[in-house]
């Protein structure tokens, strides 16, 4: 008896063209958002830019975080992520928007980095540090590497797109070798590139403060955060009637949300790293970051994030049915991509008000602003190409994923 | 003494089809072999759910509880040494070894409880071994065995198992 396997969805969809409304909501929006900051800024310049900083390096971070997973998928090989992989591929190539939204952090930089020009009242300890740290820590190499973290992750992350792209066209097994061979150089480069950004623009705003482990850290935070994000947005397809989203199977919606398990532990493990080895060294240098974020208003913020970030929602995704259900896994996903923000928060924020919590109005501005042009730029680059690579070699493989 | 009928297939997908159908007309003590996971197979039987995770996770438990009672008896209760003045039970740092006590526990309560318990592995006699063939479970062949204690009950469940499309049928009885 010759047996039938199960048909398959037909994968062969047109470019994208919908999403129009979030792409003018969010391109209206985010000039909006970025207007009032703006507005906010030359009223107030140290609140607006910190504020600006935050959802900076949480925009950003969801950008550099969906591609470190495409990179991550094809470093090891994976077929499962095909019909996901374009969404991971769009949102990355926004990359270069946050180069340009960067300058307003170069240009005031002085108002929220303390060494760009260090109050000659200070102690003398604390210049003398600074003086000894200039060599890193001086606007010029700070700008310069800033430009080079943004070569490498644009070009890497455009890299990725083009190939694929062209692989819709001709079909060419080849530019698949090409991608995979892309991704374990470039995963490198990736996650030292926001290894040293976190050290300037982060580390920095305490800056005789050090960690290794720190760049690490905010990096597992946004990973973290982007895996919520497609998670998120695969939920949203699914449950619509987008033949896109048929094509989403609820194992690979089970997967991503293994990872979001795996990726919460990772995130618990390096900040746990950081903060045991600073108890338990017991100095006065590494002890002031802790110290200035585990007081006052500080220690139940970071209490929330323990619980909030790692504690609660790793218990909540050991269960089976809540990766395999849409509507809880989407919860989660929402509650993942604020909690994320509020970590940041919690990075930046003691550093320039050690005993409030200096929330101000232009931080929700800046996040909206950022947010706004950020998903309007994702969503402009999604439509016109195809939703899923329609002619990558392991597209079928991905359509038949079955969890084993 | 039990009897147990086997049917053979050639083709995987063949094989969970039938396994669905046999299971949706009712028929009990269905079982199936391959030599490599069958998707879908689970489903079409409707196995219960793996009690494995249910038994890592008290493992995992018991050695979290374990773990961090060990330490903190040893370094705050029994014999507490002062290292420049830390608390003798520091919370933090007993945390690894907590951690890998309960990975530990978690590991070795899956090892053994699948020889001993999920496996009954002193056993290695399984009544289904009397067919000759059957052996070619473990190289390219599939099998679903129908067990059953009533004699009067093979012939039917023979041409049940014909008509799922086994290929070809034995019937083993359990040797007393």
């Amino acid at each position: 008896m010759s047996h039938e396997q199960k048909p398959l969805p037909d994968a062969n969809l047109p470019p994208f063209a919908g999403g129009r409304t979030l792409m003018l909501g969010g391109l209206a929006g985010g000039v909006a958002g970025l207007l009032l900051t703006l507005l906010g800024g030359l009223a107030a310049p140290r609140p607006a830019l910190l504020a600006y900083l935050v959802a900076f390096v949480y925009w950003l971070g969801l950008a550099v975080g969906t591609t470190t997973l495409v990179l991550a998928n094809h470093a090891a090989g994976a077929r499962w992520n095909v019909t996901i992989r374009r969404l991971g591929e769009s949102i990355g190539a926004t990359i270069p928007l946050f180069a340009l939204l960067f300058i307003p952090l170069l240009l005031g930089a002085s108002h929220i980095w303390f060494w760009v020009a260090p109050d000659t009242t200070a102690s003398k300890e604390l210049l003398q540090l600074l003086a000894q740290k200039r060599s890193y820590l001086n606007l010029p190499s700070f700008a310069l590497r800033a430009v080079v973290y943004f070569i490498i992750w644009c070009g890497v992350a455009w890299r990725l797109r083009a190939l694929s792209l062209r692989q819709d066209e001709s079909g060419d097994p080849a530019l698949t070798l090409a991608q995979r061979r892309l991704a374990a150089p470039g995963l490198i480069f990736f996650i030292l590139a926001m290894t040293f950004a976190s050290f300037d623009w982060l580390m920095s705003l305490q800056p005789t403060w050090y960690s290794t482990i720190f760049g690490l850290y905010i990096h597992a935070g946004a990973f973290v955060c982007s895996l919520a994000l497609i998670c998120l947005i695969v939920t949203g397809l699914r449950s619509s009637d987008a033949p896109w989203g048929r094509l989403i199977t609820v194992d690979h919606q089970h997967n991503l949300g293994k990872l979001l398990l795996a990726f919460t532990a990772f995130w618990a493990y390096m900040a746990f790293s950081q903060y045991m080895l600073i108890w338990v060294g017991n100095l006065p240098e590494e002890l002031q970051w802790i110290v200035s974020r585990s007081r006052g208003v500080w220690r139940p913020v970071g209490q929330l994030i323990l619980f909030g970030q790692f504690l609660i929602p790793f218990f909540i995704l050991l269960s089976r049915k809540v990766k395999r259900t849409t509507g809880r896994l989407a919860a989660l996903s929402v509650w993942f991509l604020f909690i994320h923000y509020v970590d940041l928060y919690w990075v930046v924020m003691p550093a320039a008000a050690p005993d409030q919590l200096g929330l101000h109005w232009t931080h929700f501005t800046a996040f909206f602003g950022i947010g706004g042009v950020s998903v309007a730029a994702a969503v402009y680059l999604m439509r016109g190409v195809r939703p899923v690579p329609v002619k990558d070699p392991f597209l079928e493989d991905s359509l038949r994923y079955a969890q084993p | 003494m039990r009897r147990f009928v086997l049917g053979v297939f050639t083709q995987p997908e063949a094989c969970v089809e039938a396994a669905r159908q046999l299971h949706a007309q009712g028929v009990p003590g269905l079982d199936a072999y391959s030599p490599y996971p069958l998707h879908g197979i689970d489903e079409a039987l409707e196995l219960p759910p793996s009690k494995v995770p249910l038994v890592a996770l008290v493992g995992g438990l018991f050695g979290v509880i374990g773990g961090y009672t060990m330490q903190w008896w040893m370094n705050g209760v029994d014999y507490p040494i002062n290292v420049g003045n830390r608390p003798p039970h520091g919370f933090w740092t007993n945390i690894p070894i907590t951690f890998e006590c309960g990975i530990l526990l978690a590991v070795l309560s899956i090892f053994f409880s699948s020889i001993f318990g999920f496996f009954q592995l002193p056993r290695t006699y399984h009544p289904v071994f009397e067919s000759e063939q059957f052996r070619t479970a473990s190289l390219d062949r599939f099998w679903i065995s129908v067990e059953t204690e009533d004699e009067s009950k093979v012939e039917g469940l023979r041409e049940q198992l014909r008509a799922v499309g086994a290929k070809r049928i034995h019937t083993v009885l359990e040797a007393t």
